[in-house]
């Protein structure tokens, strides 16, 4: 049902915003951490989103050519950000090195701000379009009262 | 609350008063009004389980989605109401053929 469809697929959005979210929660949280298991400063975690076609069983494919340039959003990946650690002079942390430096995580605290932003702004659209449809399928439902 | 308990009582509306009739249409049209109206009171039922299943799946800590279970909620509440809509029809239609004898 194409009621059903425009829901399923906000539901995808609010998951794959939701997702985000956590990633951004995590990178605040370990603005501080020196420590990883694998060895030097936390790194900054950014999801990858892809377009993938709204799953259809083979009979409406068939019948609904249509279906196939629906685009539900799927989480492919979470990639560990490149940029280099910053390097902080501090001789007293236990994780310096030799020369009395440590490295920290090169997160920058506006711009997660702002990624939390676009976050809840992004998850608001998909609930406010969940809505819309939602509000679509009551007003057919008074035709005829 | 697990089954909608009226399907039979449609089951028997569909067959013994209505045969003759059903049975000229069935060679053009081969579903019924009365199996379409129980299948989608099926769809409708099976749609209020899931939702009852995502809530139950929530307040368990098995789904960690909070939008899930409330699109699921609104599907059965949407659903639903599409059936209201179908059965104040029905019910309208019935006290029309009933206003004929005056």
């Amino acid at each position: 049902m194409d009621f059903f469809d425009a829901l399923h697929i906000s539901s995808t959005g609010l998951s794959a915003q939701r997702l985000r979210m956590n990633l951004i929660s995590a990178n605040l949280a370990n603005i501080n951490t020196t420590r990883t298991k694998g060895g030097g400063p936390y790194r900054r975690k950014d999801p990858v989103f892809a377009a993938q076609a709204h799953e259809a069983s083979f009979r409406e494919m068939l019948g609904n050519r249509r279906k196939e340039l629906l685009k539900e959003v799927a989480v492919v990946g979470i990639v560990n950000d490149s940029r280099a650690p910053i390097k902080k002079y501090d001789p007293m942390h236990p994780d310096a090195d030799g020369y009395g430096y440590v490295s920290m995580p090169n997160i920058n605290l506006m711009e997660e701000m702002v990624n939390m932003i676009s976050a809840t702004r992004s998850y608001e659209a998909s609930v406010t379009a969940i809505q819309s449809a939602k509000d679509m399928a009551l007003k057919a439902l008074e035709i005829g009262q | 609350m697990n089954e909608v308990t009226f399907t039979k009582g449609l089951e028997s509306l569909n067959g013994s008063s209505l045969d003759t009739a059903a049975k000229t249409k069935k060679t053009q049209n081969p579903e019924s009004f009365g199996n379409m109206l129980t299948r989608s009171l099926n769809d409708v039922n099976q749609l209020k389980l899931e939702a009852d299943e995502a809530v139950a799946n929530l307040a368990a800590g098995k789904q960690k989605d909070i939008h899930a279970t409330m699109i699921a909620l609104e599907k059965a509440d949407v659903a639903f109401q599409l059936l209201m809509q179908i059965r104040n029809k029905i019910i309208s239609a019935y006290e029309t053929v009933m206003r004929m004898q005056a």
